[in-house]
C-alpha cells in the first residue's frame, strides 16, 4: 500500500477485522477463561478455580455418553455419507446432461434447508404410529416389523444418523462430481481404448483421482459431526433418556437449561478444541498447496 | 437407450423418490384435516385438500417469519458488502501479512457457535441489543465475514491483474479502482455470496434460540417451539414446516447454481 494507504477501503478493513477478531477469538478466549473461574450459574466472578469445570466433565456420565455419540456420528455418519456421495456421483456422471442437472438438484434439495427444518420432516417421517416409514413397513411386511424409530433408545442414534446422512450425502456428490469433471479427458479417454469398462474407469481411473475431494468433504463431515447441535436438539431433544446426547446438545442444556455457564463453558471449550484439531491443520495443508 | 443406462436411470430414479419422500410427506399431511392425518397414509394425497393447516401454522408464524425475514435481509447486504471490500483489498492491494489474516479470518468459517454464544449473551447486554432484530443484524453480520470475505477473495484472485493495471497506470487511486472497475464486475460473487448468506442466516437456529425471547424469536425458533408444544396436529406443524421452507426452496430452485457454487468454494453449514 502506497502513500493512499487511508482510503476507505482501508478502514472498512481494519474496523470490520476487528470486531470480527473481537468476536470469534476474542469471544472464545472470554469463553475459555470463563471455564476456569469460579463462576456460580449466572453469577460471574473472575477468581480463578482452575481445571474445576473439566474434572466435573470427567464425572459426569452423560458427558461420556455424549462423546461416545459424537464418535458414532465419526464412524457412520462420514463413511455413510462418502459413500452414498460417490455411488450418486458416479450414476449422476454417467447419466450426464439434463438427467444429471434433473436428479443432482432432488438430492442436494435436504442440505440447502435448514435443520429445523429436516429434523421437523424426519419427526414426522418416523413417527411411530403415522410416520410413512412403519405405515410402508405395515403395508409391506406386516405389523410386527414396525420400529420404534425415535422411541427406543438403542435405535434412536441410528435413525439420527441416517437422517442426516440423507441430508448430507447430495452435498458429497456435489464436491465428488465437481472432482470427477477435473479427471483430464485425455486420460478417460485413454483408458477406453485400452477397452477399460465403465466400472474399470471409475474404480481404477477416476475414483483414485478424488483424494484431495473426499479430503475436503471429510474435513466438512468431521467439523459437523462434532457440532452437531439443531437437528439433534429438534428431532430428539437428546432422548429417548439421554441416548442420543452428543457434545453441543449438553452444553446447550447445562449452560441455558440449568444456567450453569462455567460448565457450559467448559463443554464449549472442549468442542472448540476438537473443532480446531481437524480444521487448522486442514486450513494450513491447503494454503500451503496454493502457494506451490 | 441401452442396457447400462437404463440401469443407471432406475437406480437414480428410485432414489430420487427416497430423496423426495420427506418433502412430499409434508406437503400431503400439511394439506389434509384432522382426521384425515389419522385415517389415510401419509404418502397419499389428501382427498379434501384444506387450507386450515396452513392459516393456523401462518397465524402462529408470521411475527417470526418478519423478524427472520429483517435481520437476514440486512445482515446478507451488509455481510456481503463489507465481504467485497475485504476480499478486494486481501487478494488485489495486499499488505504485509495479508495472508496470516487472511487465514486466521478463515477460521472464523469452521468455529463452532457454541464456543462464543455464552459471553456474547454478555456482550449484546451490554450493548443494549439483546433480544432485538438490530442484535441479530449484526450477529449475523459479524460472523459472515469471513465467509464473504472467502467468496470475494475467491472471485478477485481469478480477475486478471491486467485489467487494474491500466488504471494503475492512469494513477487512479485503490479506491477508485474498486469503485469503477471491480465493483461492477463483481456481481456474479455478489449474487453467490447472496444466497449463500440469505440461506444460511435464514436457517440459523442457535443463535435465534440464545440472543431472542417472544416477540423477537425467528421463524426457525417459532417453528421448534411449535413442534415441541402441538404434539398432536401434524397437520399444522408440517404447514409450519413448509412455510419457513419456501422462502430458501424458492431461491434453491431459483438460484441454485449460484448456491452450488458457494457450497463448493469451501463452505459449511453453522
Amino acid at each position: 500500500m502506497g502513500s493512499h494507504s487511508l482510503n476507505p477501503l482501508a478502514i472498512i478493513l481494519i474496523a470490520s477485522l476487528a470486531t470480527a477478531f473481537f468476536f470469534i477469538y476474542g469471544l472464545i478466549g472470554w469463553n475459555m477463561l470463563l471455564s476456569f473461574t469460579k463462576s456460580m450459574g449466572l453469577i460471574t466472578s473472575y477468581e480463578l478455580a482452575g481445571l474445576a469445570q473439566y474434572v466435573k466433565a470427567g464425572s459426569d456420565a452423560v458427558f461420556h455418553v455424549s462423546l461416545k455419540n459424537n464418535l458414532m456420528l465419526i464412524t457412520l455418519f462420514i463413511p455413510g455419507s462418502i459413500g452414498l456421495g460417490l455411488l450418486l456421483a458416479v450414476l449422476l456422471d454417467i447419466a450426464g446432461g439434463k438427467g444429471e442437472a434433473l436428479y443432482r438438484t432432488i438430492y442436494l434439495l435436504p442440505f440447502s434447508l435448514s435443520f429445523v427444518i429436516t429434523a421437523s420432516m424426519w419427526a414426522w417421517m418416523y413417527n411411530y404410529s403415522y410416520g410413512v416409514i412403519n405405515t410402508l413397513l405395515t403395508a409391506l411386511l406386516g405389523r410386527a416389523f414396525q420400529i420404534n424409530w425415535l422411541g427406543d433408545p438403542n435405535v434412536a442414534l441410528y435413525s439420527v444418523i441416517l437422517a442426516l446422512i440423507w441430508q448430507f450425502s447430495g452435498y458429497t456428490s456435489l464436491v465428488f462430481l465437481a472432482g470427477i469433471k477435473s479427471v483430464p479427458e485425455s486420460q478417460i479417454n485413454a483408458a477406453k481404448i485400452d477397452g477399460a469398462s465403465t466400472l474399470q474407469l471409475y474404480t481404477k481411473i477416476i475414483i483414485p483421482q478424488l483424494k484431495p475431494w473426499i479430503l475436503s468433504a471429510f474435513v466438512v463431515l468431521m467439523v459437523f459431526a462434532l457440532k452437531a447441535f439443531d437437528f439433534i436438539y429438534v428431532l430428539t431433544n437428546g432422548g429417548p433418556g439421554v441416548s442420543t446426547y452428543v457434545l453441543a446438545l449438553l452444553m446447550f442444556r447445562r449452560a441455558f437449561f440449568e444456567t450453569d455457564f462455567p460448565y457450559g463453558a467448559a463443554l464449549a471449550t472442549i468442542l472448540f478444541t476438537m473443532v480446531i484439531s481437524v480444521v487448522v491443520p486442514y486450513l494450513l495443508l491447503s494454503s500451503r498447496r496454493e502457494e506451490k | 437407450m441401452n442396457k447400462a443406462s437404463l440401469v443407471v436411470y432406475t437406480a437414480l430414479t428410485i432414489l430420487a423418490f427416497m430423496y423426495f419422500l420427506p418433502f412430499w410427506s409434508v406437503l400431503t399431511t400439511a394439506l389434509k384435516s384432522d382426521i384425515e392425518v389419522r385415517m389415510t397414509i401419509p404418502i397419499v394425497p389428501p382427498s379434501n385438500p384444506t387450507t386450515t393447516p396452513l392459516l393456523k401454522a401462518f397465524e402462529l408464524m408470521k411475527q417470526g417469519l418478519v423478524n427472520s425475514l429483517l435481520f437476514t435481509s440486512f445482515a446478507t447486504i451488509f455481510s456481503s458488502l463489507i465481504g467485497s471490500v475485504n476480499g478486494f483489498m486481501l487478494s488485489k492491494v495486499k499488505f504485509k501479512h495479508s495472508d496470516t489474516v487472511f487465514l486466521a479470518l478463515s477460521v472464523g468459517i469452521f468455529i463452532p457457535y457454541h464456543a462464543v454464544v455464552i459471553p456474547l449473551i454478555t456482550v449484546t447486554s451490554k450493548a443494549g441489543i439483546y433480544n432485538s432484530i438490530l442484535g441479530m443484524t449484526i450477529v449475523h453480520t459479524t460472523y459472515g465475514i469471513p465467509i464473504c470475505t472467502l467468496f470475494f477473495k475467491n472471485f478477485f484472485d481469478e480477475l486478471p491483474e491486467s485489467i487494474l493495471n491500466a488504471a494503475r497506470i492512469d494513477g487512479a487511486g485503490d479506491f477508485t479502482i474498486y469503485k469503477r472497475i471491480a465493483l461492477p464486475l463483481s456481481w456474479p460473487a455478489f449474487i453467490i455470496t447472496g444466497v449463500f448468506q440469505f440461506t444460511s442466516i435464514w436457517n440459523d437456529f442457535l443463535f435465534g434460540v440464545v440472543l431472542t425471547k417472544g416477540s423477537n424469536q425467528p421463524a426457525s425458533v417459532v417453528l421448534a417451539n411449535l413442534l415441541g408444544t402441538t404434539a398432536a396436529e401434524w397437520n399444522v406443524q408440517m404447514a409450519g414446516t413448509f412455510i419457513y421452507a419456501l422462502p430458501v426452496v424458492a431461491v434453491y430452485l431459483l438460484l441454485g447454481k449460484y448456491l452450488i457454487r458457494g457450497y463448493l468454494a469451501g463452505a459449511i453449514k453453522g
